[in-house]
């Protein structure tokens, strides 16, 4: 099999399974009846709505694009707060909420996305309105480079959200699928600590 | 015109007594921790440009190979290939994994079609033995892959010390001796971010800007100059802000020339970026290393004779190793002898990383004070202190072995059992580094409507660079963190060093306070008139400045640079007086190892660091946690591994390259050593990274009498320890 039959074999899997959204599938199936070239066939992008931080947004996608992919390079303009580290599920650095659930958006289609609400780092807050959790982390000092932290902060919104009692060993487990480098966990840890008593002290919460 | 020019040259800058200072030696949120935790803070690997070009690398899977062919056609007919080119041609050899494997450079319009094209590519190779461990590289008749020139061996040159007579005389009459072999393995750095750069050519009257993620924003256009064919002074280096690098990124590398290259060929911007394997196989490591150490001490526990053995194992490069003995002393320097040598492997050329050759050598020296203190039945922390010079390593140890509970320790002179199932044990490491400082410039303005800048071409690497810029310049003049705007990371800014070897802070800091010392004495020779004090009598406080013993005679920040006609800009230099050039750390750490599953669990770690005036609290104990949560990864979880049959890298990704994670993360207390009075400052993320494996390998020594002379620690290194090979 030559290696352009080879992709275009996987794209009509792709296709065919229920990951795809319907709009995606659509156009796919129009395309290829339409008699459309091999390599419009073999790139299927086709046109997605996700709601992205509250926004709809129309992203141009093809099936193997990842909901992070379609973030930081499809989107215009993009949102590059979502960082990817290993691509393929290791580190938690693109980690987002999805219908409200953390999710690493490097393992996610961006077609299985559509109609499901999607937050990121950015829909958290912004540098003068941040998040309870981003301003914990400012203060706990939860960061050096940085460049973990957008995935540890979607991470313990979320953590906070599935289990706001959680003690420190079960703090630990909720942030256990991110990594850091730089060694910022214990200030984490507090900082994710600083927010549970702030919450049972009737602060906000957002 | 700048006001400085009136500055009398009248007092020194100085940091001032610690009592009197109201910003510094403080807890500092870091002033870009904002944008940092919303996702607003730009990184390389974030920067998009209009009609910018994708680029990806493709490098050969293994190490050794004769190329036979690359196809490119194929590749090149791809949907929005702009740009293709190969980097050998047949009956090229590849030597090394590492930029000399790297076959082929793609830039398209997308970072998939730039994949796609990648995959299309076809390269026909035949592959070679491939020399990926030492056992390869020293067999009878092994290809050399040594870059030495005219080299007829991977065995570099011995750098031999001493006379190892003396020292085997000197061992002969030690009361307790010592000997053991160990293995170090190669540790990556895991920069989050991948080494790379964007690169927008311009016209030749303009500047090419290179985004960059770099720990020399300074030293990257003279990377550049040559390839993007323009005077270095014309091509602006920028690096808002960068995701960690620890030694690896110094210079643009192989991957900066080829955007640089692509950007030049095709006047397009150009992101190139590592991909996360790219990175393993081609961005630097850690050296690894064999040594055989032996070590004598008499009944006092003083050290008396010591001879070390070791291979550096920095792949095509000539790797670390400070000589012995290692941070201890031994008292009768002609009984030292050591014979250190490079054996060369056909892998990727070892890097500076965060305290060079210094965690490796701290392995084996710990492991021999560990095991002298239990031949003569000596409490391990008095057996370190009696062979420490230095006071300061003395009430370090102290401080952290009362912290981590070592006094109600039950075995603090022997081992414990193996035989209970569950065992706890202490450990210790001690590290020393000479941080440095050198030349390096600020300017602080201020403005008329009472704004202030400070500015200098450091970069952030996450130490809290960015918030002493501002932090500094804040404690002179009496404001706050928030009315000083830090700007850094830009090559046209007042140059300063490469952040390399801690010395960032001890070159930047005091020219900092320099240029905001030399603002303060134009602000004052400006009040002369106003409060009709002399220049030096004024107190800067609570954004006020009002005279010393009359606090009637005062003026607001804003009213006093109501009175400047221009912007004042005040040039600060390094001043040595200012910076200090040696730190001591200690650690402890306290493990559980289960010896029915070998699995061991680091419970406390413990550093006791000192630095000189710490700038910023805050900042500091991130650093020194973040030294002991590398040093703890080193030593339970990293390991890289190749595939020794054909030379593949297995560890190419972060599923099987463990770093640590939030589940190993133990009890941390970092202190910060106040006993330091000394009157200057200086960096210190090196230290706190060299003991820490040690430390955790003592402490599972002391918890079960396992002493792990391998490392990761992981259970079946531990069980083979215990129980011997299965
Ligand atoms: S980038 Fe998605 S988990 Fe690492
Ligand atoms: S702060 Fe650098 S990787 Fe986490």
């Amino acid at each position: 099999m030559s290696r352009r039959s080879f992709l275009r074999g996987a794209t009509q899997v792709a296709a065919a399974g229920s990951m795809i959204g319907s709009s995606a599938a659509d156009e796919m199936a129009a395309s290829e009846a339409a008699g459309a070239s091999e390599v419009e066939a073999l790139r299927g992008a086709s046109e997605l709505e996700i709601s992205v931080n509250g926004k709809l947004r129309t992203v141009e996608v093809e099936p193997r694009t990842t909901l992070l992919q379609a973030l930081r390079t499809h989107m215009e303009p993009p949102l590059t707060g979502t960082k990817e580290v290993c691509g393929m599920g290791s580190c938690g650095a693109c980690t987002v909420l999805i219908d409200g659930q953390p999710a690493y958006s490097c393992l996610t289609l961006a077609a299985t996305c559509a109609g499901r609400p999607i937050t990121t780092v950015e829909g958290f807050g912004s540098p003068d309105a941040m998040s309870d959790v981003q301003q914990a982390f400012c203060d706990k000092d939860g960061m050096m480079c940085g460049f973990c932290t957008p995935g540890f902060v979607v991470a313990t919104h979320a953590a906070l959200e599935r289990a706001p009692e959680a003690d420190l060993d079960e703090l630990k487990y909720q942030l256990s699928g991110n990594l850091c480098r730089c060694g910022t966990y214990p200030h984490v840890f507090e900082a994710a600590q600083a927010v549970q008593e702030d919450r049972a002290r009737g602060g906000e919460g957002r | 015109m700048s006001r400085s020019n009136h500055r009398p040259e009248s007092s020194e800058p100085s940091w001032g007594k610690r009592s009197d200072l109201d910003v510094l030696n403080r807890d500092i949120p870091r002033v870009d921790g904002p944008v940092k935790a919303t996702g607003q803070a730009v990184y390389t690997h974030d920067v998009r440009l209009p009609n910018m070009l994708w680029a990806r690398l493709l490098i050969h899977p293994v190490p050794r190979a004769e190329i036979e062919s690359i196809g490119l056609e194929a590749a090149s007919e791809m949907p929005g290939v702009v740009h293709i080119e190969a980097l050998k041609e047949p009956g090229d050899a590849v030597r090394y994994m590492g930029d000399d494997a790297v076959l082929a450079v793609v830039a398209a319009e997308t970072p998939d079609q730039a994949a796609d094209a990648l995959r299309a590519i076809e390269v026909k190779a035949k592959r070679l033995a491939p020399v990926v461990t030492p056992e390869q590289a020293l067999e009878e008749g092994a290809p050399v892959v040594s870059r030495r020139r005219n080299a007829d061996s991977n065995v570099g040159r011995a750098n031999e010390r001493g006379d190892e007579a003396l020292a085997d005389a000197a061992l002969a009459g030690a009361v307790a001796v010592v000997e053991r072999s160990f293995e170090i393995p190669v540790q990556h750095h895991v920069c989050l971010e991948t080494h790379g750069h964007v690169i927008q050519p311009a016209p030749d009257d303009e500047p090419v800007t290179v985004y960059a993620s770099t720990q020399s924003v300074g030293g990257t256009p003279r990377g550049l100059a040559r390839t993007l064919g323009r005077d270095a002074s014309r091509i602006r280096v920028l690096t808002p802000h960068m995701g960690g690098g620890f030694g690896s990124k110094f210079g643009p590398g192989l991957e900066g020339a080829l955007a640089a290259r692509i950007a030049n060929a095709t006047g397009r911007p150009v992101h190139l970026m590592l991909t996360r394997s790219d990175e393993f196989a081609i961005a630097g490591n850690r050296s690894g290393s064999r040594q055989t150490l032996k070590v004598g001490a008499g009944s006092d526990g003083r050290l008396v004779g010591l001879k070390l053995q070791a291979d550096k194992l920095g792949g095509v490069s000539g790797g670390s190793l400070p000589g012995p003995p290692y941070i201890y002393t031994v008292e009768d320097e002609a009984a030292v002898s050591s014979k250190i040598r490079s054996v060369h492997t056909a892998t990727d050329g070892s890097r500076a990383m965060r305290a060079p050759g210094h965690p490796q050598a701290s392995f084996a020296m710990e492991a021999a004070m560990d095991e002298l203190a239990y031949l003569l039945g000596m409490d391990l922390v008095e057996m370190r202190i009696r062979n420490l010079e230095s006071e300061v390593h003395h009430r370090q140890l102290r401080r952290v072995a009362e912290e981590i509970g070592w006094g109600e320790h039950p075995h603090r002179d022997r081992p414990g059992s193996a035989e209970n199932g569950r065992a706890v044990g202490i450990g210790f490491g001690v590290s020393v580094w000479g941080p440095g400082g050198r030349s390096s410039r600020c300017d602080v303005t201020v403005r008329p409507d009472g704004s202030v800048v400070s500015a200098t071409a450091t970069q952030d690497l996450g130490t809290g660079a960015r918030t002493y810029v501002a932090a500094i310049v804040a404690e002179e003049l009496g404001l706050t963190v928030g009315m000083v705007e830090a700007r850094i990371g830009d090559s046209d800014l007042p140059p300063s060093v490469t952040s390399g070897g801690s010395v960032t802070t001890g070159s930047s800091a005091p020219a900092i306070k320099d240029a905001a010392h030399k603002a303060r004495e134009s602000l004052e020779v400006l009040l002369e008139d106003v409060l009709e004090a002399p220049v030096g009598s004024y107190v800067w406080k609570d954004g006020q400045v009002s005279v010393r013993g009359d606090a009637s005679r005062s003026l607001p920040w804003i009213a006093v640079c109501a009175l400047l006609r221009e912007p004042l800009v005040a040039q600060g230099e390094f001043r040595e007086f200012l910076h200090e050039g040696r730190i001591h750390g200690a650690q402890a750490a306290k493990v559980e190892v289960d010896t029915l599953t070998g699995r061991v669990k680091v419970l406390k770690m413990v550093t006791c660091q000192d630095q000189g005036l710490p700038l910023n609290r805050l900042a500091l104990r991130s650093q020194i946690n973040g030294g002991m949560i590398q040093a703890l990864s080193y030593g339970l979880l990293e390991q890289r591994v190749f595939d020794e049959q054909d030379g593949f890298l297995l560890s190419d990704n972060l599923d099987l390259y463990k770093i640590a994670g939030a589940q190993e993360i133990p009890e941390m207390v970092a202190l910060i050593d106040d006993e330091d009075e000394r009157p200057s400052v200086c960096g210190m993320a090196e230290a706190p990274v060299i003991p820490g494996h040690s430390a955790i390998a003592g402490a599972i020594h002391n918890a079960c009498g396992a002493r792990l002379t391998r490392m990761p620690f992981t259970a079946d290194n531990v069980l083979e320890t215990l129980y011997g090979k299965i």
